[in-house]
């Protein structure tokens, strides 16, 4: 039997940082291009890259440019001293004519079209939105930005959104206290769509007040992994199944879906391996998930179409995936 | 019967809008009105006095008349039925029976980029036309490259088009006698590299003989054997281009060719293929460009068959559930591209699978524990 062994990956490459600007108190934002002068591959809003600092010091930002531009794209990054180094590495370490390897462009907070968006920006979580406004604004949609930050100083890109007039609220916390959600959602309307981004305690109180909004209203992105796992002692084993590459696996109480599947040598993508990226997403043939990551809705949990097999595991004995 | 086989029913797809498709090489749009359908939208195209290339929607406001069946006077386009007379802009400039033009009578203007010789068209919400890019096809315009091509309509969706340019052995079994001897042999292994909008697939051939032509064209002795490199790339659902490259000596320099394959989806079972090969060897050799022309002709046409023949089960028999091996990745990649930036325009999204498999236990492989390719 002839095989042919298929490796998948996701574009990677070194980019020559060609700016690194001032844009907040504690956040730079940085700019990088082709250093041959390539173009960068495309992306859509809401789209973010792994920034590949070292080789076990891997971190997801958002892309905060124009898609339409073909030469540069620009991250903008927080300085948080109690992270896990990612951005205390960017603000020491990264210069104009550094090289930066870069994974990606990958999207798991799509812009979808609508004719009416609230925007919610917690902090830095105003990155992948910045995109989304120049794009909701020239599809001629309506919308609405309500941006909150510890300090004005703090609130970065507010010079980019000057133009954008009264759709924009700022509120900083030290003068304005914390962002009004009940006012901005109590009302759930059928023509707006919902983005937010920015810190867990902003997620979770959003996502609670767009609990009576429609089905698919609430868009998140997740900087972090959820709180509250489940016990990881309560792990059982199950069994796998590969469709496409005919293997039947077991995945033992110890070990995560993606580490068996690699194992067994089949090629998939994953970056995070925290459940929060996206890139391991698979799809599911037959069995029930234990869904564990930050990415899926509980609508899309539901479904039981897809998982995140970095994190979440099998309720079932027997779990199918289209592999 | 249908619950009994395993894999995935193949979604039956509409075709996103915002894309930016190439609806027709420059050369071909004038001062005549050319009609065309984008995923099911009719335009008209022509070119102004100024020479400008214009797409308007080929319906006119008054009675369901094409505007393509009208007459166009200096940069005016009057309806071959009632007479009203539009701008370039869509917008009515005059009616034959009263002095005053009806409030609102317009029809829709679509974005049009003529760049890389060709005309391209944007049938999606206007406003987001600028935040995309066209597809880079340098060769097809850059000194040092020779084209040649043709154009067809396909009675297949775009997304069967697509597969099947991911499909990488497809060549040796449609059409042996045009491939070369290093596709017949075993294929290496394919490399897929994956962005949010793009799919990539490579392979490396180990050194083999250049068909005839190729050879001819070089000239290369026709018992060399040399390194192959292939590329095949989905640069959007308007877009996939191959690279076939031949190393021609120790210090890497390479005979190009460029397979571009320019996909407009027509409806939702048919589409435009405006195919172009081109090469960076031989450019000025006539008899090279009539060999290629000779045998690329009929490699689409004989192509066009396969997928025709796909559709037409398809619209009989209906979706059925499909095995997809290993290598499949590439064709799966593309296919979720498109269910995004369908789910992304709100336009209707296909379900992943058919409701009556998601309860259904597939049977297991035959042989459990090892890997299998077909």
């Amino acid at each position: 039997m002839t095989e042919t062994y298929t490796s998948l990956r996701e574009h990677e490459g070194d980019l020559v940082v060609e700016a690194v600007d001032q844009v907040a108190e504690d956040v730079v934002a940085v700019t990088m291009a082709d250093p041959g002068g390539d173009s960068l591959p495309p992306w859509t809003p809401g789209a973010h890259v792994d920034l590949i600092l070292e080789p076990d010091l891997i971190r997801q930002y958002s892309l905060c440019g124009t898609p339409s531009d073909s030469r540069t794209i620009r991250v903008a990054i927080l300085k948080a001293p109690d992270s896990r180094g990612g951005s205390v590495y960017v603000h020491q370490r990264v210069h104009p004519g550094s090289l930066v390897r870069v994974r990606g462009p990958r999207n798991h907070f799509p812009l979808v079209a609508s004719p009416r968006y609230l925007f919610i920006a917690g902090g830095i979580g105003i990155t992948p939105l910045l995109p989304m406004m120049a794009a909701a604004s020239a599809a001629g949609a309506d919308w609405t930005l309500l941006y909150g930050g510890r300090t004005l100083a703090s609130m970065a890109f507010t010079d980019e959104l000057g133009p954008y007039g009264n759709r924009v609220t700022l509120v900083p916390q030290d003068e304005l206290g914390i962002l009004d959600l009940d006012t901005a959602l109590g009302q759930p309307r059928g023509d707006t769509l919902v983005y937010c981004c920015g810190p867990e305690g902003l997620l979770g109180a959003v996502e609670q007040r767009c609990a009576a909004w429609p089905a698919g209203a609430l868009h998140l992105e997740r900087f972090a992994a959820k709180p509250a796992e489940p016990d990881a002692a309560a792990d059982k084993p199950f069994e796998l199944v590969l469709a496409r590459s005919g293997l039947i696996l077991t995945v033992p109480a110890d070990k995560s879906v993606f580490d068996v599947v690699q194992q067994a040598g089949v090629s998939i993508l994953g970056s995070c391996h925290e459940g929060i990226c996206g890139t391991c997403e698979q799809i599911v043939l037959d069995g029930e998930v234990d869904h564990r990551d930050s990415i899926l809705s509980e609508d899309e949990r539901a479904l039981n179409e897809t998982m995140m097999i970095c994190v979440s595991r099998a309720c079932s004995e027997r779990l199918t995936l289209d592999l | 019967m249908t619950a009994n086989r395993p894999g995935r029913a193949r979604p039956a797809v509409v075709a996103p809008t915002d894309c930016w498709y190439a609806l027709a090489p420059s050369e071909s749009v004038g001062r005549s009105l050319l009609a065309y359908r984008v995923a099911g939208l009719p335009i008209v195209v022509f070119r102004t006095t100024t020479g400008q290339a214009v797409a308007l929607h080929d319906r006119c406001v008054h009675r369901p008349y094409p505007l393509s069946a009208g007459h166009l006077d200096g940069d005016s386009l009057r309806c071959g039925m009632c007479g009203f007379i539009y701008g370039p802009n869509g917008q009515c400039l005059s009616v034959p029976t009263q002095s005053r033009i009806p409030l609102g009578a317009a029809v829709p203007a679509y974005p049009v980029r003529e760049e890389q010789g060709l005309v391209w068209v944007w049938a999606g919400e206007p406003g987001r036309a600028a935040l995309h890019r066209l597809p880079e096809l340098p060769w097809l315009t850059k000194p040092g490259w020779a084209s040649v091509g043709g154009d067809r309509l396909v009675q297949a969706g775009f997304l069967l088009l697509h597969e099947s340019f991911a499909d990488v052995t497809k060549i040796p079994v449609l059409d042996p006698a045009l491939s070369p001897s290093v596709l017949k042999a075993l294929p290496p292994p394919l490399e897929v590299e994956v962005t949010e909008t793009t799919v990539s697939l490579s392979r490396k051939y180990p050194p083999g003989r250049l068909p005839d032509w190729q050879a001819h064209a070089l000239g290369r002795p026709q018992d060399e054997e040399l390194e192959h490199l292939q590329e095949g790339h989905f640069l959007s659902p308007a877009a996939w281009v191959d690279h076939w490259d031949v190393v021609l000596d120790a210090s890497g320099t390479r005979a190009r060719m460029r397979f571009t394959q320019l996909v407009t989806p027509v409806d939702d079972r048919s589409s435009r293929l405006l195919w172009r090969v081109s090469r960076d060897f031989g450019v000025e050799d006539s008899a090279t460009a009539a060999r290629l022309a000779e045998l690329f002709a009929p490699y689409y046409a004989t192509l066009a068959v396969a997928l025709e023949t796909m559709q037409q089960v398809f619209d009989e028999d209906g979706p059925e559930p499909e095995v997809n091996v290993s290598s499949d990745v590439a064709a799966l990649r593309v296919r979720q591209i498109v269910q995004a930036m369908l789910a992304e325009e709100r336009a209707p999204v296909p379900a992943r699978r058919p409701a009556n498999l998601t309860q259904r236990q597939l049977s297991p492989p035959r042989t459990p524990g090892r890997a299998q390719s077909v």
